[in-house]
């Protein structure tokens, strides 16, 4: 090939005025091995260009695994949404599951204040009975101390009235 | 687009985007389950896989969006140099030339590492995939002009450096 039009080409080339042919035109003379002198300076370039166009998918079960993905058929909306909805009732199931066990572990921590003390309702009567009347003896013992108070007030209220009729005859 | 027609028409385009893939993600496995996302996607978006007039430009578009979408998840930018071997398929030099080779190689590497993310895409689509201004336009959803001033840029950046590269040694 020509190496004067090869560099012409290849001034194009730095340029942007080649076009796809002429592209082609250099790689295939940079391709072949033998570089004229002027034009060593660009052939890294043109080389690199060559290994990057050889570069492939080496796997070999790589169009196998493509095909195998298309022909898997997507899923139908109903098993889109059985599928959705199986797997909210999964999320709320360990939400209630894990809340009784939670709720458990609470009440085993705190035993209950209040427990019956008597298991026949005839001796629990008496019992209350008891205590009831043990209050309203309180209660009547109270009023009793209440009536010496009110003693105390009439005999204030007798003197102040005394001291008032003092004042006025004054 | 029956299942005859992406395994013979599709599905070949896979090694396209699997080194667009790997040229945005730099990891070999990613750019391979980023194709094989883009191909299920395709697939079950048959409906709009016949509007599109060039549906090729449209799987590599969808590549770019899925890729650019992991390395936002991950928050990290391909900036680094791609972790591949590049290995020089020569026979014919010596050992001295092809250590020498590859080493010219791996320079180019670092420095396509430099070039801003959008230059790094487009010089890839035109120098190594082969497109026209108007698909690399399609695939990168920019206007002509941004795709000319880019491809302008990385290619003129690159060979200032192979000047460089070639006189210095740098």
């Amino acid at each position: 090939m020509d190496s004067k039009h090869i560099e012409a080409l290849l001034e194009k080339y730095w340029n942007c005025e080649t076009s796809l042919e002429e592209e082609q035109q250099l790689k295939d003379y940079f391709a072949q091995g033998e570089v004229a002198e002027p034009l060593r300076e660009a052939a890294p370039l043109f080389r690199y260009l060559h290994e990057q166009k050889s570069k492939h998918i080496t796997d070999v079960v790589f169009d196998k695994q493509v095909s195998d993905q298309l022909r898997k058929k997507p899923r139908g909306k109903v098993v889109w949404w059985t599928f959705n909805a199986a797997r909210m009732a999964a999320g709320i199931a360990v939400v209630i599951v894990a809340g009784y066990f939670v709720r458990q572990e609470i009440r085993a921590s705190y035993p209950e204040e209040v427990t019956d003390t008597y298991s026949d309702p005839k001796l629990a009567f008496e019992e209350t009975k008891k205590a009831l009347l043990m209050i309203s003896k309180g209660f009547n013992r109270g009023q009793k101390e209440t009536s010496k108070i009110k003693l105390f007030n009439q005999a204030e209220e007798k003197i102040q009235g005394k001291d008032k009729k003092e004042e006025a005859t004054i | 687009m029956d299942l005859e027609f992406f395994e013979t028409q599709v599905l070949p385009a896979k090694n396209k985007l699997y080194r667009f893939a790997l040229r945005l993600l730099a990891n070999e496995e990613e750019a391979k389950d980023v194709v094989q996302e883009v191909l299920i996607r395709v697939w079950r978006d048959q409906g709009k896989a016949e509007e599109v007039q060039n549906w090729e430009a449209w799987c590599m578009r969808i590549t770019k969006n899925l890729s650019l979408d992991r390395l936002r998840l991950t928050q990290r930018r391909a900036t680094g140099p791609l972790s591949e071997n590049l290995e020089v398929h020569d026979q014919n030099g010596t050992p001295h030339e092809t250590t020498e080779r590859q080493e010219s190689m791996q320079r180019i590497n670092q420095l396509m590492a430099t070039l801003p993310e959008k230059q790094r895409q487009v010089i890839h689509l035109r120098d190594v995939e082969g497109y026209s201004y108007h698909e690399i336009c399609d695939i990168l959803e920019l206007d002509m002009n941004q795709v000319k001033v880019s491809l302008f840029r990385a290619r003129n950046a690159i060979k200032a450096k192979l000047m460089k590269l070639n006189a210095y040694g740098l």
